[in-house]
């Protein structure tokens, strides 16, 4: 009789057990922020992490080392791991923000405001846990929609931890885990590695591979890093050399995580310079391009990859061909100024999934919202980099899959009609297939952009039309992070609730968070539907 | 000189068949005690039974004596293994099969020849090559690249409408400028002739040209033969000569493949850029027509079925195709072919055999010909030579065989009657078989 029972705990337990993985490794990367903000001498925040970091570290380890090892693992535990380990990740990263909300006093908190600020800290916002839950969301899923208002009054570690979630969250927690914990098999690793949709295989191991991305990943991070301390230099030569160096680790971590966040009060417009703008036009679109490209030029040294690579390319053309036209329709309204500068950093930003904002989108003309939501975010960079979005090489996937189908009605009844895709010929059954994968991503990805505007027009409140509900929407799903200002610390709570939902799913493409529904409304037994 | 030939498939047993006149000491190695039978009863040579890359059968084939040692089974790994393990074990040179062309192209990557392989053949990658060249001028039949392609050797069937018909060699020769080509064989039902200057030309003549390879042109125009361009090929049969042929074509051609099996259909499918592969029978009409036969300029029937290979030809012939190419086995056909209009055969066996004669005597035999009974030997003029300083007219060649031309200095020249030798040339001579030791003993 109990074997079904059995049979459900050890899934259960098993599950657990690489969820508790995940919270050590959570728990160790606390420390990071913890010394940032004894840097910075803000004891609380430190305290704040230190506590954190062990509410983790005993959660992790209770169920990673109390739980016996399992090696009956299959397809679905991997995805519910993948969906149910990042929420926990999520929530659990979320404690530090409420903590040191609740530990920090009003006097400490005052040190963070600048003088004459006619504000408060935005540090108390974070009292309310859905806050919290949904900034951390917003940092793992390298979004950039936040609830502080004015970022830099929450002190300097817990910004630090913010941009620094992005970069955890970026390559993909799971693969960071697979990276630093041993996996007791095999099997386990390669199913794991496999539902977070990261990119492909590249060593003979899962662990080297989840070495190797990681590896590129720091390595593109170092060189934002001393790209941006260089270029701001360069450009604001009597800016603050230790502001300087604190924004370009920060920036760094945001812009090759295409996370999005911020510094500065005003994103990247703080600096009130073209140049700067120009300049972190760089970070973007590397973090655009796939992690397992980086690896290939790296390891054969061919740079014609950048050409020869059809996502690379393809990336590399839109950028430039979207952002002419989206500063053109921004100039046709007629009353934004300086359409050009806006037009490419927010379409960059957009494609990217970045999310650095230099100008209110709210006033934007329906068809320059309509263009950027569509064409930017939802189509999104590189498969296999950090961004949101269907992601190009899908794109391109259902595009050639249309010429396909019209030239076939050309050729002979007879003939093998293959398809060529980036670089491959797949034969017809192959390409039915892919197809077929794609387009129910891509229909299930706008179901639920639809779902999510539905629910923002619903209840987004006054001053807003049906455009912004679409933007941040779509912003969110994206794990873009623009806001036209519907994501603001007074926003509904089922919005919210909505649009943490929206970038979790959005992260994990779909797939991993509706295994996790089937799985516990509908259990785990095959069906025929 | 010893030679061991392991396989006795077609490729081993003509090869055999070839040697064995000349070098005698022949050993073939096969698995199948039955095919070796056979091989014995024809051509009388030794057999070992066994696999040919285990120590013992090598070595009761006497390999340690070996001075060669080929390897031409249809299993890819095991001639490799045959040459490896046959180099260390005493054998001086040897050869083996293979269909995977990146050996060949790859040498940067690992040189075969490190491992003790010492040159590798691929009768199907020669096949696809020389339909190529034919493709190239498609009114020849035949072509053949003489030293290294200092002069070109080809063969042209001559059309009614011909002007040189019905007129004897010698009245021609206004028509051919600064010595550029001569003909050096006619075949001529079921015949073949080594013409002299009273030759008469007749209608259906197969010719056989020797030219430096720039005047090609020019001896066309001598044929009456007006060029043929090529844009569209159909190749039926996906075997490996379809694969190479399809490969090495489809950059010059629009080129679609017809076969049979269609897991093979997927496999080049993928395999192949830019040919259309079409998953159907070559010798259905039916299938033919849909795929638009009478469009193509050119025809290729590679199938591993002679009987389809000629009647795909035949029906394309039919369709007014202008080029037709026949893989066809049984050379015995080739007369009767040429008279149904099927103008080009391709044959692997002979494809593979040449290039063998080639690699292993650098110096003085060369090449057998299609369907002729004609060989091309070639000699080495050396400084002590008794021939040096001495024109061609004086060297006395016997009848039913011609002196056609000289390598000097990688270049090559057609000779007539008084161009003297001069030490280092390589001398080339055709000859019908029973003629060969008079011409030996003259360049002794």
């Amino acid at each position: 009789m109990n074997a079904d029972l059995y049979r459900k705990t050890t899934h259960i337990k098993l599950i657990f057990k690489q969820i508790g993985g995940l919270l050590i490794v959570l728990g160790y990367a606390m420390i990071v922020p913890m010394l940032v903000a004894l840097i910075y001498t803000e004891v609380y925040s430190a305290l704040g992490f230190l506590l954190s970091g062990m509410i983790s570290l005993g959660l992790g380890y209770t169920s990673y080392k109390g739980i016996r090892s399992i090696e009956d693992i299959s397809g679905h535990h991997a995805l519910v791991i993948a969906a149910l380990g990042w929420f926990a990740v999520v929530v659990m990263g979320a404690v530090p923000y409420t903590l040191i909300a609740f530990i920090t006093p009003e006097e400490a908190a005052m040190r963070f405001i600048p003088d004459g600020a006619d504000f408060g800290s935005s540090l108390w916002y974070f009292k309310n846990p859905l806050h919290a839950i949904f900034d951390s969301m917003s940092g793992f899923t390298t979004t950039g929609l936040s609830m502080a208002i004015h970022e830099p009054t929450i002190g300097k570690g817990l910004l630090f931890y913010r941009h620094y979630t992005q970069l955890l969250g970026g390559a993909g927690f799971v693969v960071l885990t697979l990276a630093l914990l041993k996996q007791s098999s095999g099997k386990i690793a390669y199913l794991l590695y496999g539902s977070e949709s990261t990119g492909e295989r590249l060593q003979s191991t899962i662990l080297e591979t989840a070495r190797s991305i990681w590896k590129v990943y720091i390595g593109l991070t170092v060189f934002s890093f001393v790209f941006l301390v260089v270029g701001t230099l360069i450009i604001l030569p009597d800016y603050s050399f230790t502001e300087n160096i604190f924004d370009s680790i920060n920036h760094a971590m945001a812009g090759q995580s295409t996370g999005g966040f911020s510094t500065l009060d005003d994103s990247i417009a703080g600096y009130q310079s073209v140049w700067m703008e120009a300049l972190y036009l760089v970070p973007m679109i590397l973090g655009a391009l796939s992690l397992t490209f980086y690896f290939r030029v790296i390891q054969e040294r061919k740079f014609s990859y950048f050409w020869k690579d059809i996502q690379t390319r393809s990336i590399l053309i839109l950028t430039i061909a979207g952002s002419i036209v989206l500063s053109m329709m921004l100039m046709a309204t007629g009353y934004i100024s300086e359409p050009f500068r806006v037009g490419t950093f927010q379409f960059v930003s957009a494609l990217t999934t970045t999310g650095w904002q230099t100008t209110d989108v709210h006033q934007w003309d329906s068809g320059s919202i309509l263009f950027i939501s569509l064409i930017g975010m939802v189509i999104g960079g590189a498969y296999g980099s950090t961004v949101g979005g269907i992601k190009m090489i899908r794109v391109l996937l259902i595009f050639k899959g249309l010429f396909w189908q019209i030239n076939n009605i050309f050729s002979s009844d007879r003939s093998v009609k293959v398809v060529k895709f980036n670089g491959k010929r797949l034969l017809p059954e192959e390409m039915n297939k892919d197809i077929a994968l794609v387009a129910t991503f891509v229909f299930f990805y706008l179901v639920l952009l639809m779902t999510g505007t539905l629910i923002s027009y619903y209840t987004m409140g006054e001053g807003f039309e049906l455009k912004h509900a679409l933007f941040e929407s779509a912003s969110a799903q994206g794990t873009v992070g623009l806001s036209c200002g519907i994501s603001h610390p007074g926003m509904s709570p089922g919005l919210e609730i909505t649009y943490i939902l929206q970038m979790w799913a959005g992260r994990l493409e779909i797939i991993p968070v509706l295994v996790l529904f089937r799985s516990v409304f509908a259990g785990t037994k095959p069906k025929i539907v | 000189m010893k030679i061991i030939i392991a396989g006795s498939g077609e490729v081993g047993y003509y090869l055999a068949q070839l040697l064995e006149p000349k070098y005698r000491d022949i050993v073939m190695i096969d698995a199948e005690k039955e095919k070796l039978r056979l091989v014995e009863k024809e051509l009388g040579i030794a057999t070992v039974t066994g696999d040919s890359t285990s120590y013992t059968t090598l070595m009761d084939a006497g390999i340690t004596k070996a001075d060669l040692l080929i390897s031409v089974t249809s299993n890819e790994a095991a001639n490799l293994t045959t040459c490896i393990i046959g180099k260390k074990l005493g054998a001086k040179f040897t050869i083996a099969r293979i269909s995977n062309m990146e050996y060949l192209k790859s040498r940067s990557i690992l040189d075969l020849k490190d491992l003790g392989i010492d040159d590798l053949i691929s009768p199907e990658s020669l096949a696809a090559r020389e339909i190529k060249k034919v493709l190239k001028t498609p009114v020849i039949t035949e072509t053949m690249d003489i030293s290294g392609g200092a002069l070109s050797l080809f063969g042209v069937n001559l059309d009614e409408d011909a002007g040189i018909i019905n007129k004897a060699i010698s009245e021609t020769s206004s028509m051919i400028p600064d010595n550029s080509f001569m003909v050096v064989a006619v075949h001529r039902k079921s015949e073949t002739i080594i013409p002299n200057g009273k030759t008469v030309l007749q209608r259906g003549d197969q010719l056989y040209f020797v030219s430096t390879p720039d005047k090609k042109e020019k001896v066309l125009e001598y044929a009456g033969k007006k060029s043929i361009q090529i844009k569209n090929v159909m190749i039926i049969g996906g075997s490996r000569t379809g694969k190479y042929t399809a490969m090495k074509l489809s950059e010059l051609y629009n080129v679609k493949l017809i076969e049979k099996d269609p897991d093979r259909c997927n496999y080049l499918a993928k395999l192949i850029p830019k040919v259309q592969i079409v998953n159907g029978d070559g010798t259905d009409i039916h299938l033919l027509n849909e795929e638009h036969l009478a469009q193509y300029d050119a025809i290729i029937s590679v199938t591993g079925n002679s009987e389809t290979n000629i009647f795909t030809s035949m029906i394309s012939k039919e369709a007014g195709v202008k080029k037709t190419i026949a893989m066809v086995d049984n050379l015995g056909l080739v007369d009767y072919l040429h008279k149904i209009g099927i103008d080009t055969f391709l044959n692997k066996k002979i494809a593979a055999a040449n290039f063998i004669f080639q690699t292993i005597h650098k110096g003085s035999e060369l090449s057998h010909l299609y369907g002729i009974n004609a060989e091309i030997h070639e000699f080495f003029v050396n400084e002590k030579s008794r021939l040096i300083h001495k024109s061609i007219k004086e060297l006395s060649i016997p009848e039913n065989a011609i002196f056609i031309g000289v390598v000097r200095n990688n270049k090559g020249f057609i000779t007539l009657g008084n161009f003297k030798l001069e030490a280092g040339d390589s001398a080339l001579v055709l000859t019908l078989p029973e003629n060969i030791h008079k011409i030996s003993s003259i360049f002794k």
